[in-house]
C-alpha cells in the first residue's frame, strides 16, 4: 500500500498496517526531519522492522536532492539476514510500483569469514584464521613478491578483483544477503569481501552487526568514510550499553602474556633478520614515525587491519615518541611491560584500580609513561607492517597487549582495572585474569551521536525508557514507547510462584538446589508440554544452572517423562551444535511432533532467535535472570553507575534481569495474528518492585488473577487460552479501536496520530 | 455315484477363536448347506465346485474337532470352519469332501485336454489372488467390516463387487502404501539399557534387542564405527556387547576412573569415547544447510571483541555422556527417522541399514538453498497484514476417528452451553427446493466467474458446519445422559445393546448407500439390486423397532433417540423407493422386469 505521512510517500509491501506501525513512522518521520536522535520502544511483533526500512527508504527517495543513506545495525548475523529478507521484500514491492527510480544498492557486510569464497582460505576455523590466510595472499607485499615468484599463492578472486579496477566493478542495484554476495563473487570471479568493503561507500542501505560502528577498532576501517547525511538503526538495542562497555574492555590471562612473550621474541628474531638484509627498510620506518602516523590513509586496503582501540577524537596527531621510535626499544618497552602485568597476575588477592594510579605504578615499575602507551597500537601496527607479517593470527596476543596498554594510556576515566587470581565460582582452579573494564557506555558511542545527523535506537524492550538517554549520554529529539493495540488477547502473561504442592519456587541461590522446587519446575514443563501443542521453549538463568536442573530431572525420571511429550533440544557452548540444535527444532515442530528448546537467558539463542508462531506457543522464564553479582567487573560498574548517575544499584539490577527477562518472552509473538503464552515461574516476579520493570505491553496484559499462581492453575489457565486462541477472530478489529488498518482508512486520517483517536 | 448325504450337528466359525454359531450342517453332492439353530442368523450355502482343499486338525484330547474349508476366495471370505461335536463326525466329513476333491481333480485334468478352459463360474469379477489376500487381510484387520461383509454379502444382499466397489478408497490407498505405517524411532530415549540385578549373585544382565541396538548405531557413531571395525575380526558379537556394556555399567556406577583406567587398556573401550570426525565433518555440512536466520555460528566471524579462547580437550566426559550432547543427538536422529522396512530381524542388517544411513545425505545440497531462502521469506511476512488473496498453503483436517473426535469436543460444546444456552438456534434442517436451488445457481455462478477456489468450501463456512455439528452431536448426547461431560452415550448402554446398535446402524448405513447410489435406475440390475436392497431394509427396519421395544425401560429414550435417526433415513429411503416405483408404474410398466 501507499500512502501520504506529511509529504512522504510511504511504500509499504503490505495490503494492510497496524496502528502503532504508522504512528512509529510517524514519529521516526519527525526525528529525521529535526535531523536529531530518537529513541523509541515498540512491542516484538509489531512489524518495527519493516515499519523502519518502509519509512527510511521512501524518506530518502522522496527526497532525491539530499539522499540518505541508512546504516542498520543488527546485533547478529542472523538478524542481519533477517533484517536483509524484509528489505528485500520491500524493494520488490518499490520497484514494482516505482520502476527504476526505486532502485537501491542494499548489502550486508561481515567479516572475510562469513564472505569469502576462496576454498583455500574459508576452510579456517576462526575469523582470525581466515582473516590471516586472506592476508598471507593478498597483502600488497605478497602479491608484489608473487609477480617475480610464481611459487607463492596469491588469491584469483582478489586478484581478479583488483584487476578490474577501482571503477570498474559495480554491484548492480538491488539486495544482497551475505549468501547473495558470495555467489555474485564466484560467479564473476571475484573476492565478495573486497567488493562488499568497497561498495558500502556506494550503497544506499548498508546491514551490519553493531561493532562496526560501536568498536573503534572495526569502525576504524570500516566506517571511516560514512558521511553525517546518514540515518543510524541500532535495531534490538536493548543491550547497546553492553555492548558499548564491551568494545573497550580488555583481558588478559597468563595465557595471553606467555603468548605476548612468543611473539615477542619472534618480532625480535625477524628484526634481526631484516637487519641484515633489508636495513634500508627499518630505517624508512624510523622517519616515517618521526613525522607521526599518517601512514593509514594511503595504505591499500588489504594491508590495513583492526585500527585503534581508542576513539578517533582521543587519539593525538603527533609524531611517535621519541623512546620507541627505533623497533628494538619499542620491543624492548613491549617487554617490560609483558613482565609488569605477569608480576601484577601474580597476586594472590583481587585488586581493583584506577587506570590513573595503574599507569603510576607502571611508571614507577617499568618506566613506561602514559604517553607512550597511548601510541602502543599504532606502534605495533606500524612494526609488523614493517615486518611484513602477515599470519597475524599469531599475533593475537602481543595486539591485545598493545590493545590495552593503549586504552589504559588513553583513558583517566570511566575505566577500571580489575586483576583476580581466580574466579569465585571455582575457588580452587587458580586462573588469574586482569581485566580492563570499561563502564561508561557513552565512550563508545559518542563518536557515532557526534558523527551522524540521526540515530535512532529501538527495540522491543527499553523500559525505563529515560534510563537510556542517561546511560548513552544523548539527547534524543523523540523518545517514545508504544503500546500494543491488540485485537485479542494474545499474548498472555503469568506469573508462577507454586508448584502443585503449593510450595514456593524459585531460583534464588538459597533455594535453586532444593529438590522440591527441581522437582516442582520438571512438572510444570511436563504438564505444559502435554497441554500445549507444537514448540516450547525454556529459559534459564545460567549455563550452569540449566545443566544441574536438566541433569536431576534425568536422574529423577521426569525428563523421561517429558520426551514421551515432545522432542527435547538443548543450546549449549559450542554454537554449532546449537545451531543444528535449532534447525532440528524448528523441523521437529513443522512436522508436528514438538519440541521443547532448553536455552539460557543471556545465552546466544535468547539474543536474537525467534520463536514466533508454531515455533514458540508458551515460554518459561526460570528464575529472574539476574547478573551474577558477585562479579566483580560488575560490581565496579554498578559503584560507577552510583557516582556518575544516581542509579541504585538493586535498581539497575533488576531493571537489568528484567529486560533480559522481557526479551526472552518477547520473542514469541510475532504478529497479531500469532500467539503465546509467558510463564514468569518465580515467586519474586510477583513482586511490585521487579514486575514493574517489565514492559508496559507485558504488564497490561498481565491480570491480576495471573499473579500469584500455582502450576494447577497455570494448566489451567494455559487451556482455556489456547482454546480461546483457536477459534476464528476478526483481524481488523472489533467495535471500537481498530487494529488493523487499510489505505482507506489511512487516508481518512489524514495526518492525524492513529493512537490519539478511535474509529 | 448314490446319492448320499451327511447330516451332522455343527458349530460355523468364520475364524478359529470365533465362538461360532450352533446349527445343522448338510452335505449334498453338489453343495454344503449349514442351517444355525438360530432361525435370524443366515443360512450358508456352499456350492462344492469351490472348495479348494480342506484342512483339519488332529485327533487328540481336549481338542475341539475342526474342518477348514477353503473356497473360493470370492466365496464366503474365502474359508469357513466348522467344528464338530467329535472326531468321528468330522472324519465322515472329511471322507466326503476329499472324494469330491479327487473327482473334481480327475475332472480339471481331463478339462484341460480340452482347448476351451470352463471359466466363470461365479464371480463377474477376475480378481487376482494378491487383491483377493489383501481384501481378506482388511476384513480380518476391521472387525466391523467383517460383520457386514458377512451380512450382506453371504446373505445375497449385496454381490461381492457390489460391496467392494463402495470402498475403492479403502483398496487403493491402503494397497498402494505398503500397508504398515512406517514406525519411526520414539521421542523418548532408551533409559540407557537398563541392567537388571539378581539379587544372590553379582551377575549384572542387560537386554539388548535389535531396536535397541538400531538406536545406539544411530546414536552414537563412535560405536557403530567400533563394531564394523571388530566385530567379525576380532571379537564375536556377544562379546563385542559386553564390553560395551561393561564401560556402560561403569560409568552408570559414577566410576569415571575406572572407565578411564578400562579405556586405556582396551582399545575397543577406548574407542567409544572417541569423538567422531565424521560427527563433526556431518554438522559441518549440515551447517552449510541451516537457515541463515538461525546460523549462530557466522556470528562468531564477526564478533571482534570476544577472541576464541580455545577450550582444551575436555576429553571423555564430553563426547560420550553429555547428556546436553546425547539430547540433541537423540533428537536428531528421531528426527531423522529410519528408513523403510527395516527388518530388525539381527543385528548384521542393523548394523548395515546403520551405515547406509550414514553414508546417504548430502546429495541435495543446492536445491534445497534456493527452497530455503523461499522459506526465509515467507517468514519475515507479517501474514495478517496481507491480504487475504496471500494464502499460506492449507492443511486438510483429517480426522482419524470421527466418534473419537466428537467425544473430545463434547466438553466444550457443554461448557458453551453452560455459558449461553446454545447461542446457535436450532437450524432448520429440512430446506425447501427453492431454496436448495437458488443457493446452488449462486454458487454456480459464482465459480463461473471465479473459478474453482482453492478450498471448494469457504473456510469461514466449513468451520460454521464444524462447529455446529460438534456442538448439536455432543449437546444432544449432553441433554439425553447429562453429568459426565467425557461420557460417551454409548458406554452408558448395557454391553449387548451397544453392540448391536452400532452394528445396526452400520448395517443401515451400508445399504442406504447402495440404495442411493443406484439411483437413478437405468437398468435392470439396479432395479433388482434396489428390491433386494428394500427387502433388507424392512428386516432391519423391524430389527430397530424391536431393540427399541424389547430394551429395558432405563435405556428406552435413550436408544429411540438413537435408532430414531436410523429409522427416519430408512423412511426417507423407502418413501423414495415408493413414489419412483408407482411412478414407473404408471409410465412405462414392467419396463426392467
Amino acid at each position: 500500500m501507499k500512502f501520504q505521512i506529511e509529504e512522504i510517500t510511504v511504500y509499504f509491501p503490505y495490503d494492510h498496517i497496524y496502528p502503532e506501525q504508522y504512528s512509529y513512522m510517524l514519529d521516526l518521520k519527525r526525528a529525521l526531519d529535526a535531523k536529531g536522535h530518537c529513541l523509541l520502544e515498540m512491542p516484538t511483533g509489531t512489524g518495527k522492522t519493516i515499519a523502519l526500512l518502509s519509512l527510511i527508504t521512501s524518506y530518502s527517495l522522496s527526497k532525491p536532492q539530499t539522499p540518505i543513506k541508512l546504516l542498520y545495525c543488527t546485533r547478529t548475523v542472523h538478524e542481519m539476514e533477517k533484517t536483509l529478507a524484509e528489505l528485500r521484500l520491500l524493494y520488490t514491492y518499490q520497484v514494482k510500483h516505482l520502476g527504476e527510480s526505486a532502485q537501491i544498492l542494499a548489502i550486508g557486510l561481515s567479516s572475510r569469514k562469513n564472505l569469502c569464497v576462496n576454498p583455500n582460505v574459508v576452510s579456517g576455523s576462526t575469523r582470525d584464521s581466515v582473516d590471516a590466510g586472506c592476508r598471507k595472499r593478498t597483502a600488497s607485499w605478497v602479491r608484489e613478491l608473487a609477480s617475480t615468484n610464481p611459487n607463492i599463492e596469491t588469491c584469483q578472486f582478489f586478484d581478479n578483483f583488483d584487476r578490474m579496477g577501482s571503477d570498474n566493478y559495480v554491484l548492480p542495484a538491488g539486495v544482497y544477503t551475505l549468501q547473495d554476495l558470495r555467489s555474485f563473487g564466484k560467479e564473476k570471479g571475484w573476492c565478495p569481501y573486497y567488493l562488499a568493503r568497497r561498495m558500502v561507500r556506494l550503497a544506499n542501505v548498508v546491514v551490519y552487526s553493531y561493532q562496526y560502528l560501536l568498536d573503534p577498532k572495526v569502525s576504524g576501517i570500516i566506517s571511516q568514510e560514512m558521511q553525517r547525511e546518514c540515518v543510524v538503526v541500532f535495531d534490538e538495542a536493548h543491550n547497546i550499553d553492553n555492548v558499548c562497555i564491551e568494545a573497550l574492555s580488555v583481558s588478559v590471562r597468563r595465557q595471553t602474556l606467555e603468548g605476548a612473550t612468543r611473539n615477542l621474541s619472534k618480532m625480535a628474531q625477524e628484526i634481526d633478520r631484516l637487519k641484515a638484509t633489508d636495513a634500508g627498510r627499518l630505517r624508512a620506518e624510523y622517519n616515517r614515525l618521526v613525522d607521526g602516523l599518517a601512514q593509514r590513509g594511503n595504505l591499500p586496503i588489504t594491508d590495513a587491519w583492526l585500527s585503534n582501540p581508542a576513539l578517533p577524537d582521543d587519539i593525538l596527531k603527533e609524531a611517535v615518541p621519541g623512546n620507541i621510535r627505533k623497533s628494538e626499544h619499542f620491543l624492548s618497552v613491549l617487554r617490560r611491560l609483558v613482565q609488569y602485568l605477569k608480576g601484577r597476575l601474580e597476586t594472590e588477592n583481587v585488586e581493583k584500580e584506577g587506570p590513573v594510579s595503574f599507569v603510576a605504578s607502571i611508571n614507577a615499575q617499568a618506566g613506561i609513561d602514559q604517553k607512550m602507551m597511548k601510541f602502543f597500537y599504532d606502534r605495533l601496527h606500524s612494526l609488523m607492517l614493517t615486518l611484513e607479517i602477515t599470519d597475524t593470527d599469531e599475533f593475537l596476543h602481543i595486539q591485545t597487549i598493545c590493545d590495552f596498554a593503549t586504552l589504559v594510556g588513553t583513558y583517566t576515566r570511566g575505566f577500571s582495572i580489575i586483576i583476580e587470581p581466580f574466579d569465585e565460582r571455582m575457588p580452587h582452579i587458580p586462573d588469574p585474569v586482569l581485566q580492563l573494564s570499561c563502564h561508561d557506555a557513552s565512550l563508545a558511542i559518542k563518536p557515532v551521536f557526534d558523527r551522524f545527523q540521526s540515530v535512532v535506537i529501538t527495540s522491543g524492550t527499553l523500559s525505563p525508557i529515560d534510563l537510556y538517554p542517561r546511560l548513552l549520554n544523548f539527547h534524543p529529539v523523540i523518545s517514545r514507547s508504544f503500546t500494543m493495540s491488540l485485537t485479542r488477547d494474545c499474548i498472555c502473561p503469568m506469573v508462577l510462584t507454586r508448584g502443585s504442592d503449593q510450595l514456593p519456587v524459585s531460583t534464588k541461590f538459597d533455594m535453586r538446589s532444593d529438590p522440591g522446587v527441581v522437582r516442582n519446575y520438571g512438572r510444570l514443563l511436563l504438564e505444559m508440554a502435554a497441554a500445549v501443542p507444537d514448540g516450547i521453549v525454556c529459559f534459564f538463568v545460567s549455563y550452569s544452572y540449566m545443566d544441574g536442573i536438566v541433569n536431576s530431572w534425568n536422574e529423577v525420571g521426569i525428563l523421561q517423562e517429558i520426551m514421551q511429550h515432545k522432542l527435547v533440544f538443548i543450546e549449549t557452548q559450542d554454537v554449532v551444535e546449537t545451531t543444528l540444535a535449532l534447525d532440528n527444532y524448528r523441523r521437529a515442530c513443522d512436522c508436528g511432533r514438538g519440541a521443547i528448546f532448553f536455552s539460557v537467558a543471556r545465552g546466544k539463542v535468547a539474543e536474537g532467535i525467534d520463536f514466533d508462531r508454531h515455533y514458540g506457543r508458551l515460554v518459561i522464564m526460570y528464575g529472574v535472570p539476574f547478573q551474577y553479582t558477585l562479579s566483580r567487573i560488575l560490581l565496579a560498574r554498578l559503584e560507577y553507575l552510583r557516582e556518575t548517575f544516581q542509579i541504585k544499584e538493586g535498581d539497575f539490577l533488576t531493571f537489568d534481569a528484567l529486560r533480559q527477562a522481557a526479551q526472552c518472552v518477547g520473542r514469541v509473538i510475532r504478529s497479531k495474528a500469532d500467539y503465546g503464552m509467558m510463564i514468569f515461574a518465580d515467586k519474586r516476579y510477583s513482586r511490585h518492585d521487579k514486575r514493574s520493570k517489565l514492559p508496559g505491553w507485558i504488564l497490561s496484559h498481565l491480570r491480576d488473577a495471573h499473579l500469584n499462581l500455582s502450576t494447577d492453575m497455570a494448566l489451567h489457565i494455559a487451556r482455556e487460552f489456547l482454546r480461546k486462541m483457536a477459534q476464528p477472530y476478526d483481524k481488523a478489529g472489533s467495535s471500537g479501536k481498530k487494529t488493523l488498518l487499510s489505505q482507506e482508512d489511512l487516508e481518512k486520517l489524514g495526518d492525524r496520530d492513529p493512537a490519539d483517536m478511535l474509529f | 455315484m448314490a446319492t448320499r448325504q451327511v447330516v451332522v450337528r455343527c458349530n460355523y466359525k468364520t475364524t478359529v477363536k470365533d465362538p461360532g454359531v450352533k446349527g445343522v450342517l448338510i452335505m449334498m453332492e453338489d453343495r454344503i448347506i449349514f442351517t444355525p439353530n438360530d432361525p435370524t442368523s443366515v443360512k450358508l450355502t456352499i456350492g462344492l465346485e469351490s472348495v479348494q482343499k480342506q484342512l483339519f486338525n488332529r485327533k487328540g484330547n481336549h481338542k475341539e474337532a475342526l474342518l477348514n474349508l477353503i473356497l473360493d476366495t470370492a466365496i464366503n471370505g474365502g474359508r469357513c470352519i466348522f467344528e464338530f461335536e467329535n472326531f468321528s463326525e468330522r472324519d465322515v466329513c472329511c471322507e466326503f469332501i476329499s472324494k469330491f476333491l479327487t473327482n473334481k481333480l480327475q475332472s480339471k485334468k481331463s478339462c484341460r485336454k480340452d482347448p476351451k478352459p470352463i471359466s466363470e463360474i461365479f464371480s463377474d469379477e477376475q480378481l487376482s489372488t494378491a487383491e483377493m489376500d489383501f481384501r481378506m487381510k482388511l476384513l480380518e484387520e476391521n472387525n466391523e467390516l467383517q460383520k457386514l461383509h458377512k451380512q450382506f454379502v453371504l446373505s445375497g444382499v449385496l454381490s461381492e463387487s457390489e460391496f467392494w466397489v463402495t470402498r475403492k478408497e479403502l483398496l487403493s490407498t491402503e494397497a498402494s502404501k505398503a500397508l504398515k505405517q512406517r514406525v519411526g524411532f520414539k521421542s523418548a530415549m532408551i533409559t540407557d539399557i537398563n541392567p537388571v540385578l539378581d539379587g544372590r549373585s553379582n551377575k549384572v544382565t542387560f537386554n539388548l534387542t535389535p531396536e535397541i541396538i538400531d538406536q545406539i548405531f544411530a546414536e552414537k557413531p563412535a560405536v557403530h564405527k567400533a563394531y564394523l571395525k571388530f566385530v567379525p575380526y576380532k571379537f564375536s558379537e556377544v562379546e563385542f556387547w559386553r564390553k560395551y556394556c561393561r564401560a556402560k555399567y561403569l560409568y552408570r556406577e559414577s566410576n569415571v576412573a575406572a572407565v578411564v583406567a578400562a579405556a586405556d587398556d582396551d582399545e575397543v573401550i577406548a574407542s567409544f569415547f572417541k569423538g567422531d570426525e565424521t560427527l563433526a565433518n556431518d554438522s559441518r555440512r549440515k551447517l552449510r544447510r541451516v537457515d541463515p536466520t538461525l546460523d549462530m555460528e557466522a556470528d562468531q566471524g564477526d564478533d571482534y571483541m570476544h577472541h576464541d579462547e580455545s577450550k582444551g580437550a575436555i576429553g571423555l566426559e564430553c563426547d560420550e555422556y553429555n547428556l546436553s550432547h546425547n539430547l540433541n543427538r537423540h533428537a536428531a536422529v528421531v528426527l531423522q527417522g529410519r528408513a523403510e522396512h527395516v527388518a530388525l530381524g539381527n543385528t548384521w542388517t542393523v548394523a548395515a541399514e546403520a551405515l547406509s544411513r550414514s553414508k546417504q545425505a548430502g546429495l541435495d545440497e543446492s536445491a534445497t538453498q534456493a527452497a530455503r531462502m523461499e522459506m526465509v521469506y515467507r517468514m519475515v511476512a507479517i501474514e495478517d497484514l496481507q491480504d487475504p488473496h496471500h494464502k499460506l498453503p492449507f492443511a486438510p483436517l483429517s480426522i482419524k476417528d470421527p466418534r473419537q473426535y466428537y467425544d473430545s469436543q463434547h466438553a466444550n460444546a457443554v461448557r458453551n452451553v453452560g455459558d449461553a444456552e446454545f447461542s446457535t438456534k436450532p437450524i432448520s434442517h429440512d430446506l425447501n427446493t427453492q431454496h436448495t436451488c437458488g443457493s446452488l445457481k449462486n454458487l454456480i455462478l459464482d465459480m463461473r466467474e471465479n473459478g474453482f477456489s482453492d478450498p471448494v468450501v469457504m473456510p469461514d463456512v466449513a468451520l460454521k458446519v464444524l462447529k455446529d455439528l460438534t456442538q448439536h452431536h455432543s449437546s444432544t448426547k449432553y441433554h439425553i445422559i447429562g453429568k459426565s461431560p467425557q461420557e460417551n452415550v454409548l458406554d452408558r448402554l448395557p454391553e449387548e445393546n451397544k453392540k448391536e446398535v452400532l452394528h445396526h446402524s452400520a448395517s443401515t448405513q451400508e445399504l442406504l448407500k447402495h440404495f442411493w447410489s443406484s439411483y437413478p435406475i437405468t437398468t435392470s440390475y439396479h432395479y433388482t439390486k434396489v428390491s433386494r436392497l428394500i427387502d433388507a431394509m424392512s428386516e432391519i427396519y423391524l430389527k430397530l423397532q424391536g431393540i427399541k421395544e424389547s430394551v429395558q425401560s432405563d435405556f428406552r429414550h435413550q436408544i429411540s433417540q438413537l435408532v430414531q435417526p436410523m429409522l427416519h433415513a430408512l423412511d426417507t429411503a423407502f418413501g423414495h423407493y415408493d413414489t419412483h416405483t408407482q411412478n414407473r408404474g404408471l409410465e412405462r410398466p414392467n419396463k426392467y422386469a
